[in-house]
């Protein structure tokens, strides 16, 4: 364990280092993955089924806003479609449209879930998309997970009618009926996104709870749910989807949200501690679960000169020393010891906690009292949750500023 | 000297402008009652949007059978049901909306709250450190009607 988290906070020291540079990267990695996924699956258009202009797309992604990744998609799909026929870009356009003005303006931030979740159902792992939307994004997340489903399913069943649709001669109206039918009548993409909206909400709650392991019960119980509304919807409604599969696949879902946790959410509830204190105004109930961090190891260089007069010697030598991890952002990079004039350059540096460990509240708040300010309501409870680390950072759920994080 | 308690508030607060705050502002200069209207106001162009686009796919699923109806169905009667439609599809949108821009609203002004204090916050650290309180940047925003 030790061993994972000391490779947790090297890859978080990395990011946070090589943030600016990592960001582009990944942005230019997905929009090339999505775009040349894309062009496998469709590829009717031969002018967008070209490596360079999938490059050249994906390397303005990479300093455009997230969104635009999304905004790309849409137009290679729109082209290719158009390629097939102009009826399947005109139907996908107005679903496009359907989606962009109901649903996207709500949840702005989660636009990308949108073309992760069609991704991910083409790599076989589409359970993954409600088990780590419920675990990392707010609920409305949702109804971007579900418009990804909707996408996914109505390019799946164009493409699959794809060759009935190229025998179908001039007959626009016979087409647009084609196509139509085909995804009012799909029951699968209305199962599935029940399915995947009802697991989001449901890990997202219970995961917020305040008891011990909330993550991983969350996650076990959103898959079982998941899996449970898939066969009963399979079951209703005849979709012919495999169990075997739902299951694997939700299986894989728990393991890599077991992983999501690890970086997100590690802590040691074996250390839990509950405090009582009082102040003037309130009774205060306080659970706080520290944190599982190590201090990452770190290579320091100690340098000895010897300076003789007319003879300058210098001796190098290294050790492995163990840096808090906390303290990676400044720079430090170790101690250096100049022997011979017996001048210390710097003070001996500080090393992180022998056993490894440093105590760092990833608190789960529980507060009761009678609120008299702030709307809380007089039996009001304050429960932030992830309490002082909100998801924003900024202190709390919704973007206070705690007085003790300032301070 | 550097005061690290300011720098890491002054962080925080700059981060948070550049960030959720950029919004929250948008939002908090607004009265509740603007804000939403306008929301709802968007609500209803976009449902309008999407009723039209919606009734058009539908009128192409069964074009022949429309055009050959067109003239034996009571037209009256048609367009009334068209609009009776739209107005529940519009209504429905526009609930929604006014559930969500209120829950939104009320979310950005108690965030923003925390935000002003705590550029009140920052202020007093000046004073408290002798040198000339700086004014704070903070906006007036609107408030409840």
């Amino acid at each position: 364990m030790t061993a994972l988290l000391e490779i947790r906070e090297k890859i978080k020291e990395f990011y946070s280092r090589f943030e600016v540079y990592i960001l582009p990267v990944v942005k230019f990695a997905l929009a090339f993955i999505v775009l040349m996924m894309i062009n496998s699956r469709m590829s009717y258009m031969a002018r967008l089924d070209s490596v360079p202009i999938v490059l050249i797309v994906a390397l303005m992604c990479s300093f455009l806003p997230t969104g635009c990744i999304v905004f790309f998609a849409a137009i290679f799909t729109l082209g290719h479609l158009y390629g097939l026929g102009m009826e399947a870009a005109l139907v996908v356009l107005c679903v496009y449209l359907v989606l962009f003005l109901l649903f996207f303006r709500f949840s702005p931030k989660e636009t990308l879930l949108v073309v992760l979740t069609p991704v991910l159902f083409a790599l076989k792992l589409p359970y993954v998309v409600p088990i780590a939307a419920g675990l990392l994004l707010a609920p409305s997340s949702m109804v971007s997970a579900c418009s990804g489903v909707v996408i996914y399913y109505v390019l799946h069943t164009i493409l699959s009618g794809a060759s009935n649709l190229m025998t179908m001669g001039d007959d626009i109206l016979a087409k647009i009926r084609f196509l139509l039918d085909g995804i009012v009548s799909n029951k699968a993409m209305i199962v599935v996104a029940g399915a995947f909206a009802v697991t989001i909400l449901v890990v997202y709650l219970i995961r917020r709870m305040s008891v011990d392991y909330a993550w991983t019960i969350a996650m076990i119980t959103g898959a079982i749910l998941n899996i449970v509304v898939i066969l009963v919807g399979d079951l209703i409604f005849d979709i012919n989807v495999s169990a075997g599969g739902v299951i694997l696949g939700s299986i894989l879902a728990i393991v890599i949200g077991k992983g999501i946790e690890f970086f997100r959410f590690c802590v040691d509830y074996s250390r839990t501690e509950k405090v009582q204190f009082e102040d003037d105004e309130y009774y205060y109930y306080v659970k706080a679960v520290p944190k599982m961090t190590v201090a990452a190891p770190t290579k320091t260089v100690k340098r000895i000169n010897t300076q003789t007069p007319g003879r300058d010697r210098r001796v190098e030598t290294e050790r492995t020393g163990r840096r808090s991890a906390g303290t990676a952002e400044y720079g430090r990079s170790g101690r250096s010891v100049t022997i011979g004039s017996t001048r210390t350059q710097e003070p001996a540096a500080e090393y992180g906690y022998e056993d490894g460990y440093e105590e760092g509240y990833e608190g789960e708040y529980e507060t009761e009292g009678a609120y008299t300010e702030d709307g809380y309501g007089a039996e009001g409870e304050y429960d932030p949750g992830e309490g002082y680390d909100g998801e924003d950072g900024y202190g709390s759920e919704d973007g206070y500023y705690d007085e003790d994080e300032t301070t | 000297m550097l005061n690290d308690k300011r720098v890491i508030l002054m962080t925080r607060l700059a981060a948070y402008e550049q960030g959720d705050g950029k919004k929250n502002v948008e939002i908090g200069n607004y009265f509740r009652s603007d804000y939403l209207a306008v929301q709802i106001l968007k609500s209803v162009i976009c449902a309008t949007i999407v009723y039209a686009l919606l009734f058009a796919l539908y009128v192409l699923y069964d074009f022949e059978v429309f055009m050959q109806d067109l003239y034996k169905i009571d037209i009256i009667a048609f367009a009334k049901d068209v609009l009776k439609y739209y107005v529940i599809c519009v209504a429905g949108y526009t609930i929604v909306t006014y559930i969500y821009c209120t829950y939104r609203y009320i979310r950005s002004r108690k965030s923003l709250k925390a935000y002003y204090q705590n550029l009140k916050k920052l202020n007093a650290m000046y004073g408290t450190e002798g040198s000339q309180p700086e004014a704070t940047t903070g906006r007036t925003t609107g408030g409840r009607r």
